[in-house]
This record gives C-alpha cells, structure tokens and sequence, in this order.
C-alpha cells in the first residue's frame, strides 16, 4: 500500500480523477507485478500435472524399446495404430472397454439410488436409532478392503457368482461414504419446502422425486462422477471376481500386460489413455456442478 | 454426540465378528498316477507361459479324447492375489495354477494342504529336474507340491566390444577375483563400469549366496547370513563399488535402461534376461556375449538361479487327477518341454530336454554364440538352498544390511551378524554356528 501512495505522489495529475483510466492502471499493474510469482508459481505446477499425462501422450506412440533409450523420446512417434492394434489383439481391449463402461454405468445408478435415498432418509427423518444406524453406516468405512476380501470372496463363491459382473457390482452398492456426502448435503435442504409440498397433498415418494431432487442436483452431480471413478478405476474386486479374459475390465486386462521378462510399457500406456477418456468426458459433462455440490457443503456447514 | 461416539466401537466389534473366516481346509486329495483321465480344466497362467500351455492344451486334447483344457491368462502381477484369496477361502481356483519358484515356499509352508502333492505322478522323473527347483517346490516331507517348469540358470552377460576394447579375454576370467581384476582395466581404458545391478533389493547378494550353495536359512531352519561364504559375497559386492566398478541401477525398468545405454561391462542375469536383451535392446545385438559366472574359488560352481515358475494342482480343483495328467504331460516330456523353450521362450527344467538341437543353435544377436548350450550345461549345477516361510521378512532386514555395506561402507561381517540378530529377535529362529 505504501508503494501505491508513492506512485501517486511522483505523479499527482494522474490522481486527479479526471482521467480515471491512467488512475487505475497504476495500481493494476502494481497488482500484476505482485501477482506474477503467483503466476509463475502456478505455470510451473500446472506444467508439472501436465507433464505425466504428456508423457502418457508420447510413450503410447512409440515402441517399448524406444522408452528405454537416451535421450527419451520428446515428441510423439509414429506406432500409434500398431500399439492400438496390439493392445486389441493382446487383451481385446474394445471389449474390455465395453465392460468397464457396463459395470461402472450399472453401478454409478444404483449405487447412486441407495447412496441418495439412504442420505435423505438419514437426514430428514426422525426416528428412533436414527443415530445408531448412521454411526453403523460410518463404522463399515473403517472396515479396511483387505479384511472383506475373503469372505465376500467365500459368498460370491457360494452362490455361484465367480466370473460375473454381479459379483463385482452388488457388494458394494451400498456406499458409506455416497450416504454420508448425500447425508451432509440433505442436512442443509430448506424443510419448509417439504413441509409446503406435504401440504399440497404430495407423498412421500412425490415429494422426494419433484421437490427434493431437482433441487439437490449438484451434490448428486457430484456423488455421481466419485461413484463413477470409484468404481472405473477399482482393481482388486474385479480382478478376484473376474477369471476369464473377455469378463476384465480395463484395470484387470491392464495388469496382465506386464508380463515376466518384458514390460509392453507403449501399450498400457495406450490403454490407460483411453482409459482416461470417459473419466474426463464424465467431468466435463458435470464439472460445474461438481464443484459447487462439494463446496457447497463446506460454505453452508 | 458422547453416546454416538460410544457406539461406533460397538457396532464395528459386532460387524468384524460377523467376518470371522469359515475356511474349511479341502481334504487331502491323493493322486492315482494310472487313472483314466477325462473331463474338463482350468489352467491359469501368464504371459508367453499362458500361450505355451494354450498350445500344448489343444496337442492334449488331441491325444486324450474326452478331455477339455482351457487356459486363461490371469495377469502376472494378479495371479497371486487370486491365489491367496483362493486358498485362503478354500474355494474359487481352477484346477491348474502358475506360480514362480521365489513364491512357491511361501504357499506350501503357508497352506500345508492348499495344494496336491504331485509325487505320485511325477515323483518318478526327479533325477530328471533342475534339482533346486524340485527341492525348492516341494515341502519339508519331500512332498513335491509345484512342478518345475522353467529353469532361471544364471549366466554372466558381458559387451564383448567393451571387453576387445580394453584387450581382455572374456574366457580367461574363472574367478570373481578375475572379473574385478578385468573390470579395472576395463574402467581404465572404456570408462565403463563393470557391472549393473540393482542393490537395493538384495537379489544379487542373494544369488552370489545360492552359488556358494547356502540360502538365508539351512537345512535346520537356522539363520546362515553369519557365515564365511556370506561375508565373501558381500565383500565383493563392496569391494566392486568402492573401486567405483558398480553401477547402482533401481528396478526392472533401472536394469534395461542400464542395459540400452551401455552403462556397463558386464550384467549377472538369468537365461530369460535373453528375451529381455533381443526385445528391448535390438540396437546392441553382436555387441553381447555370454559365459559362465565367476566362481568364487577355482572349481566352485559357476552358476546361480534367478526366476522360473512351475505349475501346480490347488487341493479345492474339481479335476485333480486330469490337472496333474496335464502337468505331467507339459512339463515331464522333454519334446514338449523343449518346443516350449522354441516358440515361447521358456528354458526347460526338465534335464532331457536340454538335449535338444535347439540348444546347439548359434544366436546371431550373440555374434552366433550358441548361448542357450551354456546355460543347458549349467542348469544341472545349480545349487539347491533351504526356503523357509520366514525367507520374506529375513530378505528385507538382508536388503537393508546389503544397502548399508556396499554403498554406504559399513563393515560386512558386522552388518551381517547386526542382521543375522534382527531375524533371529524377529523369527525366533537360531542363527547357524
């Protein structure tokens, strides 16, 4: 501050407020040049989180052997189709594609009903246990994966469900931390809405679907993408469920590719790019409401 | 808000109690080496391994009416995560699985009952195997519980235009005592160290232990790390770097990097590190050759293992007496054992497929050096060493001992017994006198 009175005082005809615009542009550039480590701070982050995604970029168009050499390939090469058409061949990637996408999309749905009903119940409901119920749904969050493994495992095994995708979406449709963000989003969800809807002779279930719902679109915007990449990217389940090649979903069918001797680095390269498409089309899509559904718990809170 | 809180360890004592594991162990299933086999099984493998029992599958069924094979390629990173969880549930594996001969101990001392003992069908052909390998893969009775598959025969790998460069003869070199001797002339006149290998793992020190025939632990279970051979192979290893003769290379990918730029005179690795060389580094091929690993006195053994697998019958596989039929009929035949190593890749266990013309053949990327006749000649030679179920634990505290005397100087003999202590307080096993 005391830099922008100084600049005044060497020139007082600027300060003069006939002029706004010379006025103004003292300060604002005052701002930019304090502002520019900032900047410069952030270009150099940026270029950093860009920098493996480039990489990504570049190895999946070159041959494995080129990955190895000195110097690293900068620019991207030529093998894109035969890493293409490998990564089809070696684990009919098309295929596992389509996988992924049925498992996450089945499971983003019905995950996302229960998480939403279950979080609206929680929150706006008064009944007795209410509290007990909430700490159980919270207490399974701290269950590590690693303890359910075999006997969720022994379960799929005993009603015949190894190798199918059931197996690998209906453990987990009931998500504790899906109830718990819709749970915290319905606290702050006005009750003088529902209550007039109730007077206009609305049911319960009207009442949930017309008033409640559009309403809470951007926590459910942003519950939907987590339970989407939550699952997209899950390994360990699918991989224990999964056990004939054309069952995989990409991460599985991925690991697979890391043989004994050899690595084929272009080709996981490849397919973890476009395994990184839908995640990123999923974003754009709700990014905006991404955003304000998960600040605006903490604004409100 | 403090009843709440209450609750939380309640109710998450009433869910664990709710998972407590029903695990019934299989009964032992014993095999009848003259059953009539027919039926169906699952097979899971990886890789080149997975598309060699693909192959020999169909060849099986032709010659078996009746019979199914289907192999899946599970991943070689995954399988054991399917593996554990498998024999941990008691239910959920295919009738055939791959597993490598480092994890074998682990999963017959961990599930005694987990697997088939495979002596009936195969114990006849023992003289015919890698003789580590079927120690290794069987259980202390003597039980043999993963076949032997492929052979991880150690060899060391030089860059004979390195060699020729500093004029030193590559044949002349017996003992550990020659190589560093070489590998100074080789500094001084190329610049090029002599050796790359990851340390930070302790794997190398580990195999220059199995070439003296000791492992982490003996025959009695007891600790060996104290011993002289031990202190002779860390020695070397600090001996080389500080003569500035090592270099320090991180993991799978730090190896093949170091391989493609040249770093080095020389690599110790294994049979299947040729595959590694023809696929990622073709730019090198006529500059490599291959010749016995130094000993550490005249006479001593001049090999070591690093790697191989084998396949076994999980004790839960619906068609126990096929799998080992299939088993036998893959691994204990030298034709097929030796077409496998032709068109996958896979070098032979089994003895009498070492005999194959295959294995005479010059490799041009060798300079025509019929490399895979050494290592058939070898792979009857390597050491037979005692695994244990500690042998994971005890390879850590042996990694950080090995890290802690080759780079950062520290005295070998007492970092090994400062180590040797560490496993005994964390096993509870004796350390050897």
């Amino acid at each position: 501050m005391t830099a922008t009175s100084a600049l005044a005082s060497v020139n007082p005809a600027t300060s003069d407020a006939r002029e706004p615009a010379p006025a103004g542009r003292g300060p604002a550039l005052q701002r930019g040049i304090l502002r520019s480590p900032v900047y410069l701070a952030l270009a150099i982050a940026s270029v950093i989180s860009i920098l493996p995604f480039a990489w990504m970029v570049i190895a999946s168009t070159h041959q494995t052997s080129d990955l190895f050499g000195t110097p690293l390939p900068m620019l991207p090469g030529g093998e894109l189709w035969e890493n293409l058409a490998r990564l089809q061949e070696s684990v009919n990637f098309s295929r596992v594609m389509f996988n992924s996408l049925a498992i996450a999309v089945v499971y983003t749905v019905f995950s996302s009903i229960v998480s939403i009903m279950c979080g609206y119940g929680l929150a706006t409901y008064r009944f007795r246990g209410r509290g007990v119920l909430l700490g159980v749904v919270l207490v399974t969050m701290m269950i590590p994966m690693q303890v359910l493994l075999v006997p969720l495992f022994q379960m799929m095994a005993s009603v015949g469900w190894i190798d199918t995708y059931q197996a690998v979406i209906l453990p987990f449709l009931a998500n504790a931390f899906g109830i718990f963000l819709m749970r915290q989003g319905f606290l702050d969800f006005p009750v003088s809405l529902i209550e007039a809807a109730r007077i206009d002779g609305a049911n319960e279930l009207r009442t949930f679907y017309r008033i409640v719902l559009p309403v809470a679109r951007p926590q459910i915007a942003a519950l939907v993408i987590y339970t989407f990449i939550s699952q997209w990217n899950a390994f360990i389940w699918p991989l224990l469920m999964l056990n004939t090649e054309d069952q995989y979903t990409v991460p599985v069918a991925l690991n697979t590719m890391i043989g004994m001797s050899r690595v084929d680095y272009s080709g996981l390269m490849l397919g973890s790019l476009l395994a990184t498409l839908p995640l990123m089309l999923l974003f754009l899509v709700f990014q905006k409401q991404f955003v304000s559904g998960l600040l605006g718990g903490a604004v409100k809170g | 808000m403090k009843a709440r809180t209450l609750l939380v360890p309640v109710a998450a004592l009433a869910l664990f109690s709710g998972c407590t594991m029903g695990a019934g162990a299989p009964s032992a299933v014993v095999l009848d080496p003259d059953a009539k086999v027919s039926g169906e099984i699952t097979v899971w493998s990886w890789d080149v391994a997975a598309t060699a029992l693909d192959r020999l599958g169909d060849e099986f069924e032709a010659e078996h009416p009746d019979t199914t094979v289907n192999v899946v390629d599970v991943g070689y990173d995954n399988a054991y995560d399917k593996l554990s969880v498998g024999l941990q549930a008691g239910s959920g594996l295919p009738d055939v699985v791959t597993v490598e001969t480092d994890r074998a101990p682990g999963y017959i001392n961990e599930f005694p009952t987990g697997l088939v003992d495979l002596t009936p069908v195969l114990g006849d052909a023992e003289a015919d195997f890698d003789p580590f390998k079927w120690s290794a893969q069987s259980d202390a009775d003597g039980a043999l519980k993963v076949a032997p598959w492929d052979s991880g025969t150690v060899g060391l790998f030089f860059r004979a235009d390195y060699f020729d460069a500093a004029s030193v003869d590559p044949s002349s070199i017996e003992t550990w005592d020659d190589l560093v001797a070489a590998g100074e002339t080789i500094k001084a006149k190329t610049g090029h160290t002599l050796l790359s290998a990851d340390i930070s793992t302790g794997g190398t020190f580990q195999m220059l232990l199995q070439q003296q025939g000791i492992g982490l632990f003996d025959d009695a279970g007891d600790i060996t790390i104290t011993s002289p051979e031990a202190v002779d192979a860390l020695t070397l290893l600090q001996t080389m770097n500080e003569k500035g003769l090592l270099k320090n290379v991180k993991g799978w990918d730090g190896r093949v990097s170091s391989a493609k730029d040249g770093d080095s005179a020389a690599t110790v690795e294994a049979v299947w590190w040729i595959g590694t060389l023809q696929g990622d580094a073709p730019e090198h091929a006529g500059t490599y050759g291959v010749t016995e690993l130094p000993a550490f006195e005249q006479g001593g053994a001049r090999t070591s293992n690093n790697g191989g697998s084998g396949l076994a019958v999980p004790a839960q596989a619906k068609n126990p007496q096929l799998a080992a039929a299939f088993v036998d009929y893959a691994l204990a035949d030298a034709d097929n054992q030796a077409s496998m190593m032709a068109t996958e890749g896979l070098f032979p266990s089994y003895l009498p497929a070492l005999q194959d013309a295959y294995f005479q053949e010059p490799l041009e990327y060798f300079g025509g050096q019929p490399v895979y006749e050494l290592f058939a000649e070898q792979t009857a030679s390597i050491p037979a060493i005692t695994f244990t179920t500690d042998n994971a634990e005890a390879s850590d505290i042996v990694a950080n001992a090995v890290v802690a005397a080759v780079l950062n100087g520290a005295d070998p003999a007492t970092t090994l017994q400062d180590a040797a202590d560490q496993i005994a307080t964390a096993t509870g096993r004796e350390i050897a006198e």
